[in-house]
């Protein structure tokens, strides 16, 4: 623990969000996702009758929770954490149960056909490692997701999180996600 | 799992290895490649310039085992904005589609029977060319159509067309912004661009900049409406994602916007609202628009539009009173209806009298930047008439560009003179132009058709001989100023070397000229076009930088108000902005816009109105396997009432008839929409088997749309067509 904690999150401005689906195709492209099988998604909410009409649009990916329960139910130990905070899973210790799907609150893992394994957002650690952001970051459009690490107190999320309100999703099921939802 | 094969444990540890500089979020000018990126040992980076769409973001290509691993997008273009959308990303299944042409191909089999033989390009070369020279002897040159849609290449084939010597050169803009073009060009003597980043009140009809993304419009105004720093106010038939996100929507009846604009221009007036300062100083014809706008009041407005004329009251007060600052949006695809011309002509006298020209947050007249040229030898100009009459029938539009639905009428009734051979470059008439029956007789009546493209589009799938471009990633094509508030220039350079036997444009061009004894014309490499061009850019060692990056643009605060001096003259005739034109006056033309009511759909059809999603916008996306997944196929948006009169249920197949077609789509039953109109997505029903996530699949709304054009600058009108509607 001589170095310095880090715990990495995302804010998520979802106003900003036009459903333009920028995020979803960088990550295909960036982590090699197959089609049919997506690592983040936007959900829609439609309601009204016309002319009293609202769309809603909010991004989703793993939440990279402080206590993921996919974590927990792995029997082999494949799904794991990052001192980071960021949940991985080792596809040479991943048997295809799925159990970790299931324990999943916020759907956030597909299971790959092809591999045989279960797979999910890695919040692209490999980019994260060499000092980038996160292709869906990156990418968007709108600058929806802000990226950063929430231990240090200069960084951006750190700066939105203690001035604007903002809420987690499923907060009831003790996860402790880290997607930040900025209201 | 798609054609790039990496072992993705070894991709992780690779990647993982390296540390890198600070992860920044920022959006602005930031420099991509101080940040030194790459990581893996056989990872290369090279900036290019997307061609998804005509937008022309700046992009990374990252090249790992000489495959196309990822598009990241280039911070240092001021007019993409750090960003890169859905089909910009998914620009690397353009290169490994399955579908892809392969090689030239001649038809063996019957138009669109879809046999073909694959020959060698000088196979294909010279049965072109022996097609081609045909009809000219026959013919004459002008016997003979080019048409073509905006790439940086588009130029080869256009100057191929005029070197063989036709005058039938048919361009995109007839069928996409010509009659914005012209409206603000006869107003202000030039096109501006819109501040939006800037700007404090912002009034959008239909143009649905958060789904039909525009650079840098759609980040920009998100950015203002989302942080509070604009207001935007959004007209529009349908409840679309800039619906959802806009302060104020009101489903204006269809083509009545120019009803709203009178009126509002009218509160200005009436209130002594507008821009004194300015009307004096800079326009022409200010007291003949106050006589003109005195009976379009709001009330008279409100029977119109159906908004209510107290909305429109406060709506001009709020406007005016932004003043500089506040926009009437001009939109970009304004082929809508006959009179868009004279809509667009209101929107422009609307945002003059408010003074916000060359204004910070306004209209502001675009910025451009030096670039060389490369010097050619010049050929004789054609000596027939063009096909379309631009001259006689649409005496201020863009004779260049031409007409197109007026062209295709005059070549179906063999009008002036027979048009027999038809080459096209990277354009999909089928699926482009309104009435897909008309164009299917043009093309039946051709002695010869040659296509270039880079997908077996429709139009190539009835072609005679198909020529395979390389696409944009296989590559280098002609350095491009982008002109704007911030103006840049991009250059898109070869990322990997082209996987099938496909070739550039410029080099088609030059296999064609050469069997045509044009050669002399085209006596250069893409490397001595660029060259040239690279020359007199306003960079030190510009070639080294422009391959380095990608993309220049000055630094720096743009430049407003510059012609705002006593002495500016406005390239009008005047030397005015002018409200009240002479110019359209001499050329038979109402001189101040004319509002005429639209004819109404009677009641057992809807008005059908097109418009786009952000992931898919042109119909060369749609067989995209990244951006198809979102929507696999097409539907047709219908307000519950009918629907339910109707008795239609969501997800029924219902059949959609107009006076020209019918198809078979799936309805959407959706309160999204207003009761009187229906809508339908473009791209889809695809007659192509090489199309083959969307051959057959939804329908295309060119086979129902009616040939209709806007009176002054010839612009397809799209929204002028009814239809009924019921259960297939």
């Amino acid at each position: 623990m001589a170095m310095k904690k880090k715990r990495y999150a995302l804010v998520i401005d979802s106003r900003k969000c036009i459903n333009c689906k920028a995020c979803v195709v960088a990550c295909k492209a960036e982590n090699e996702v197959p089609v049919g099988n997506f690592r983040n998604r936007i959900n829609e909410e439609r309601k009204g009758e016309f002319p009293k009409l609202s769309i809603n649009f909010e991004p989703e990916q793993c939440h990279h929770c402080e206590e993921p329960s996919c974590v927990r139910v792995c029997p082999t130990g494949a799904s794991w954490q990052r001192k980071d905070g960021i949940v991985l899973v080792n596809y040479d210790e991943c048997i295809g149960c799925r159990y970790c799907m299931i324990a999943c609150p916020y759907d956030a893992r597909y299971f790959n056909e092809e591999q045989g394994v279960v797979d999910k957002c890695t919040l692209c650690s490999h980019r994260v490692d060499r000092g980038d952001v996160p292709a869906c970051v990156e990418t968007c459009p709108s600058k929806v997701r802000i990226f950063g690490d929430l231990e240090d107190p200069k960084s951006r999320i750190h700066e939105l999180l203690s001035t604007r309100r903002y809420k987690v999703k499923e907060p009831q099921t003790g996860n402790g996600p880290q997607l930040y939802y900025l209201l | 799992m798609g054609t790039i094969r990496m072992d993705r444990r070894l991709f992780l540890k690779t990647a993982g290895a390296t540390a890198g500089a600070v992860a920044a979020t920022q959006v602005g000018c930031l420099k991509y490649f101080k940040k030194g990126r790459s990581s893996a040992a056989d990872s290369r980076e090279i900036p290019t310039t997307c061609e998804l769409c005509p937008n022309k973001c700046s992009a990374i290509a990252v090249v790992e085992g000489g495959l196309i691993h990822k598009l990241n997008p280039n911070p240092e273009n001021p007019k993409s904005r750090d960003m890169l959308c859905a089909r910009g990303n998914a620009a690397i299944k353009q290169v490994y589609d399955p579908d892809r042409i392969k090689q030239p191909m001649i038809r063996v089999g019957a138009r669109g029977e879809g046999k073909w033989k694959p020959v060698s390009w000088d196979e294909a070369f010279d049965f072109a060319a022996k097609k081609l020279s045909e009809t000219k002897d026959k013919y004459g040159p002008q016997g003979t159509l080019w048409s073509s849609t905006e790439g940086f290449q588009e130029k080869f084939f256009v100057n191929l067309g005029q070197a063989f010597g036709s005058p039938n050169i048919v361009r995109h803009p007839t069928l996409c912004l010509a009659s914005v073009n012209l409206a603000y060009g006869t107003t202000f003597g030039t096109v501006p661009s819109f501040d939006l980043l800037n700007s404090k009140y912002v009034i959008m009809a239909g143009a649905n900049r958060f789904e039909s993304i525009i650079t840098p419009d759609t980040m920009d105004l998100i950015g203002s409406v989302m942080e509070r720093k604009a207001k935007l106010v959004y007209l529009d038939p349908r409840f679309t994602v800039t619906a959802a996100k806009a302060d104020e929507w009101y489903p204006i009846k269809p083509g009545t916007d120019m009803a709203f604009i009178l009126a509002m221009i009218n509160v200005i007036i009436a209130e002594n609202r507008y821009s004194k300062d300015f009307v004096s100083a800079y326009t022409l014809g200010f007291e003949q628009l106050a006589e003109h706008v005195k009976p379009y009041t709001p009330e008279w407005a409100e029977k119109e539009t159906e908004i209510p004329a107290r909305d429109i009251v406060r709506i001009a007060r709020e406007f005016a009173d932004a003043g500089a600052r506040a926009l009437y949006y001009s939109g970009r695809r304004s082929s809508w209806y006959q009179n868009d011309f004279q809509m667009r002509r209101a929107q422009a006298i609307l945002n003059a009298i408010v003074g916000n020209w060359d204004q910070m947050g306004g209209m502001v007249p675009n910025s451009t930047l030096p670039k060389g040229e490369f010097l050619f030898m010049p050929w004789d100009e054609p000596k027939a008439p063009r096909v379309d009459e631009v001259k006689t029938e649409f005496p201020l539009a863009a004779a260049s560009d031409g007409v197109y639905l007026k062209l295709r009428e005059n070549v179906l009734a063999n009008k002036p003179y027979p048009i027999k051979a038809w080459m096209v470059y990277k354009q999909d008439p089928m699926n482009a132009l309104p009435d897909q029956s008309k164009t299917l007789k043009m093309i039946e009546q051709m002695d010869f058709i040659g296509v270039i493209d880079v997908q077996m589009s429709d139009m190539a799938w009835y072609a005679d001989v198909v020529f395979p471009e390389s696409a944009y990633l296989e590559r280098t094509d002609p350095v491009e100023v982008m002109p704007g508030i911030w103006p840049a220039v991009v250059y898109r350079q070869q990322v990997v070397k082209p996987i099938h036997d496909t070739k550039p444009n410029l080099e088609i061009s030059q296999g064609l000229a050469k069997r045509l004894g044009l050669s002399d014309y085209f006596d250069y490499t893409i490397d001595q076009w660029v060259e040239a061009e690279f020359k007199d850019l306003p960079i030190p060692m510009a070639a080294e930088h422009m391959k380095k990056h990608g993309v220049w643009a000055a630094s720096g605060q743009p430049k407003y108000g510059a012609t705002l001096t006593p002495d500016h003259r406005f390239v009008t005739k005047s030397g005015k902005i002018e409200i009240y034109s002479d110019r359209l006056k001499d050329a038979g033309y109402d001189p101040l816009p004319v509002y005429t009511p639209p004819v109404q759909p009677p009641s057992d059809r809807f008005r059908l109105i097109l418009g786009r999603v952000g992931y898919f916008t042109h119909a060369n996306q749609s067989n995209n396997v990244w951006l198809h997944e979102f929507m696999p196929e097409n539907d047709l948006w219908i307000n519950p009432v009918p629907a339910g009169r109707l008795g239609i249920k969501n997800g029924d197949y219902v059949n959609v008839a107009s006076s020209v077609g019918t198809v078979k789509i799936k309805a959407r039953v959706t309160e999204e929409i207003r009761p009187d109109c229906v809508f339908m997505l473009h791209g889809f029903g695809k007659k192509s088997k090489m199309q083959s996530l969307v051959y057959n699949v939804g329908a295309s709304d060119a086979v129902i749309l009616e040939t209709a054009w806007d009176k002054v600058s010839g612009n397809a009108a799209f929204h002028e067509t009814f239809v009924k509607v019921s259960n297939a």
